[in-house]
């Protein structure tokens, strides 16, 4: 079973994990670079939302972000010439760098840089965080610098909302909206067509006539970039859906996050993309069965008794919940990871997460 | 009994990072209320479709349903509020129909609220702020969407409040924030796990929105707290000395694995609750890890007995039971 993971590892250009909140993805997505590193290809992990003792771990700095990757030290042993390098997407910077990349000349971009609707777009909007992603993970690839990009999702039902971003992005510059505040005209007085007009009277009427003014020169501003957002979105829609790219679903096994991963498995497959590994994590060992002793009602040895019911109960739960996990999973890659003593909170965890996962 | 710490206010916004369990919370709370004859509202904001099952009902949808009842009056409605739904309320209360409405309609509110960030939350919270005000319910409980997204929900109102000068939205977004500031008549509670990711991510959210926002929280709800048992720490040589027991070899591995494991985690949770304690000055209300990996109504019910208690006011290092 681990094979088809070993293979994975071993070929795949581009890992998507996602799984629902709470189950350990990012973890997850650094033991998968940190088994692929040790296998002498050069990794990176982009996540976008990283625990703090994690990002830790990984040596992201959340309060002075570095643009570019930054290797994780002890990810290997030196050996075999792989390393693995982490970085965080930060969604303003990188859409801050595009626009003055792409634009004529300064004047130009700091008039979209300091417009308010922009702002807001690039500071909180989600759908800005998905349209980044591809803008980098687009950078990321087309760098040649990486064997293997490893894609952190957002959790569960974002995790499509992002997937599905360069789809959405290239639909929404050929929407006639779009094609009608970006015309060339000098005031949207002129713009004729009825649903663009229906739509800036709405927002205006919503938002006031600040905001419409904003948005059009906005749109206005960005109508020299169109072609190369359209050309990239659409590079990374295929790259998604390429040979060369992985999805592995990460679950625990309770039965809410298993009816998410169920509802996210079914998003990927009609998105056409490629279903490769199921990792469920966090689960609870099951102890040796306990026969006897039933007498024992009281004292500290009760009290150990009880907890070995409880555990072994709870560690049944789990494992009758995953069987339908693993039976909808079928044909692909399943590896289980066990809840530890103590969570994973630095590299050698890491370490010994990836090994679990693949072996050593 | 209602227990005291939940306030009277008409809203309860129930919060947690993805995996807490804050929706099963939400759900064990409006059981609460229904147990204390409150006619209860319960709206997924993310609309998860589970919580239907969980109280009894069929899956939540935007249709409300009830979803059971508790003697004369007590009863527990749900629904969810897609921001799609919303939207189309919305343009309807501001009289904007026929035509032009389709053309909005047919524009998306995809392109709509590109323009305007943060409004597709600001409609939702518009819409619970509505049905407050039309008292649609004796206690409207909000299951939020996961955190690192609940805190961009709640300041959907107060971010839109400073790129947006005037008109609809702005009066809107005044009026939700107004809302979420006034005590009496919105409280917020929030949920963790006695572990290191969680507690920081809590500890995070808490602050934010009370200092941000102005809003009142209930006590911390600790989801899954394994029981803390004194026996656990002996050694079971020792356990089993003490109540002269004799352990077959079988009997000593089965019960070393389990509680090699127990103690470790059990450690690892006071830990945390001994941080939470320092960290973030809440009154706190510990539930039960209940050994299941699936919730079925009769653990709600179990849920519901522990929130029904009056939390520790003053928590303390040694209080982890």
């Amino acid at each position: 079973m681990s094979e088809s993971l070993e293979t994975i590892l071993q070929d795949a250009r581009l890992l998507v994990t996602c799984g629902p909140g709470g189950v350990g993805k990012t973890t997850t997505a650094a033991a998968l670079g940190i088994a692929a590193a040790r296998r002498g290809r050069r990794v990176v992990v982009m996540t976008v939302d990283p625990a703090r003792r994690l990002a830790d771990a990984l040596g992201i700095d959340l309060d002075a972000r570095s643009y570019d990757p930054v290797e994780v030290v002890g990810a290997t042993d030196g050996a075999g010439g792989g390393s693995l390098w982490a970085v965080m997407l930060d969604a303003e910077a990188t859409f801050d760098r595009m626009i003055i990349a792409r634009s004529t000349d300064k004047k130009t971009a700091d008039a979209v840089l300091s417009n308010r609707v922009y702002r807001g777009i690039a500071g909180s909007l989600a759908g800005a965080q998905d349209y980044m992603a591809i803008e980098r993970l687009h950078q990321l690839n087309a760098s040649g610098v990486w064997d293997l990009i490893i894609v952190d999702t957002p959790p569960s039902r974002d995790a499509i909302d992002l997937l599905e971003a360069p789809d959405r992005l290239v639909r929404f510059l050929g929407h006639p909206i779009y094609r009608a505040l970006t015309m060339p005209s000098r005031s949207f007085a002129k713009v004729t067509n009825a649903g663009t007009s229906a739509f800036l009277w709405i927002v205006r009427r919503l938002a006031g006539p600040r905001i419409v003014e904003e948005t059009i020169e906005f749109f206005r501003s960005l109508s020299g970039m169109e072609e190369g957002l359209r050309r990239r979105a659409a590079d990374v829609s295929v790259l998604l859906r390429s040979e060369h790219a992985s999805f592995i679903l990460v679950s625990s096994p309770r039965a809410e996050a298993i009816a998410e991963s169920t509802f996210l498995a079914n998003g990927l497959l009609d998105g056409d993309f490629s279903l490769d590994g199921v990792v469920v994590n966090l689960v609870h060992p099951m102890p040796p069965p306990l026969s006897g002793l039933a007498d024992i009602a009281e004292g500290p040895l009760a009290e150990q008794i009880a907890y070995h019911a409880e555990l072994t109960a709870l560690a049944q739960s789990e494992r009758d919940e995953m069987a339908e996990l693993i039976a909808l999973a079928d044909g692909v890659a399943v590896a289980e990871l066990p809840l530890l003593e103590v969570d994973v909170h630095d590299v050698t965890g890491l370490v010994r997460l990836a090994d679990m996962l693949v072996g050593a | 009994m209602k227990p005291s710490w939940v306030s009277d206010a008409h809203v309860v916004i129930v919060a947690g990072k993805g995996g807490v369990g804050s929706s099963t919370v939400a759900a064990a709370l409006a059981v609460v209320a229904a147990r204390d004859g409150a006619d209860v509202l319960l709206i997924a904001v993310d609309g998860r479709p589970g919580l239907g099952p969980l109280l009894g009902g069929r899956p939540l949808d935007r249709e409300e349903q009830t979803m059971c009842s508790r003697g004369k009056t007590g009863r527990v409605r749900g629904r969810t509020i897609p921001a799609q739904q919303a939207f189309s309320d919305y343009l309807e209360l501001k009289g904007i129909n026929g035509v032009l409405r389709k053309a909005a309609s047919a524009a998306s509110l995809d392109s709509i609220a590109a323009a305007t960030p943060g409004l597709e939350h600001l409609l939702v919270l518009g819409k619970i702020k509505e049905l407050e005000r039309d008292r649609a319910a004796d206690l409207i409980i909000v299951d939020a969407p996961p955190a690192g997204h609940a805190g961009s929900f709640m300041r959907s109102a107060s971010a839109l409040q400073e790129v947006v000068a005037s008109g609809p939205v702005r009066t809107q977004a005044d009026e939700v924030a107004e809302m979420i500031a006034d005590r009496a008549r919105c409280q917020g509670l929030l949920v963790t796990l006695a572990e290191e990711t969680p507690v920081n991510e809590v500890i995070e959210l808490a602050y934010d929105l009370e200092d941000r926002l102005g809003l009142a929280l209930g006590p911390l709800i600790v989801n899954s707290c394994w029981p803390d048992r004194d026996g656990m720490c002996m050694s079971l040589t020792a356990a089993a000395k003490a109540q002269s027991v004799k352990l077959t070899p079988a009997q000593k591995s089965a019960l070393q694995a389990s509680a090699d494991f127990g103690r470790v985690r059990l450690e690892g949770q006071r830990h945390q609750l001994e941080r939470l304690s320092e960290l973030l000055p809440l009154p706190r209300i510990l539930l039960p890890r209940i050994p299941t990996a699936r919730f079925g109504p009769a653990e709600l019910e179990l849920l519901a007995d522990a929130l029904s208690t009056e939390p520790s006011s003053a928590p303390s290092a040694t209080s982890a039971k």
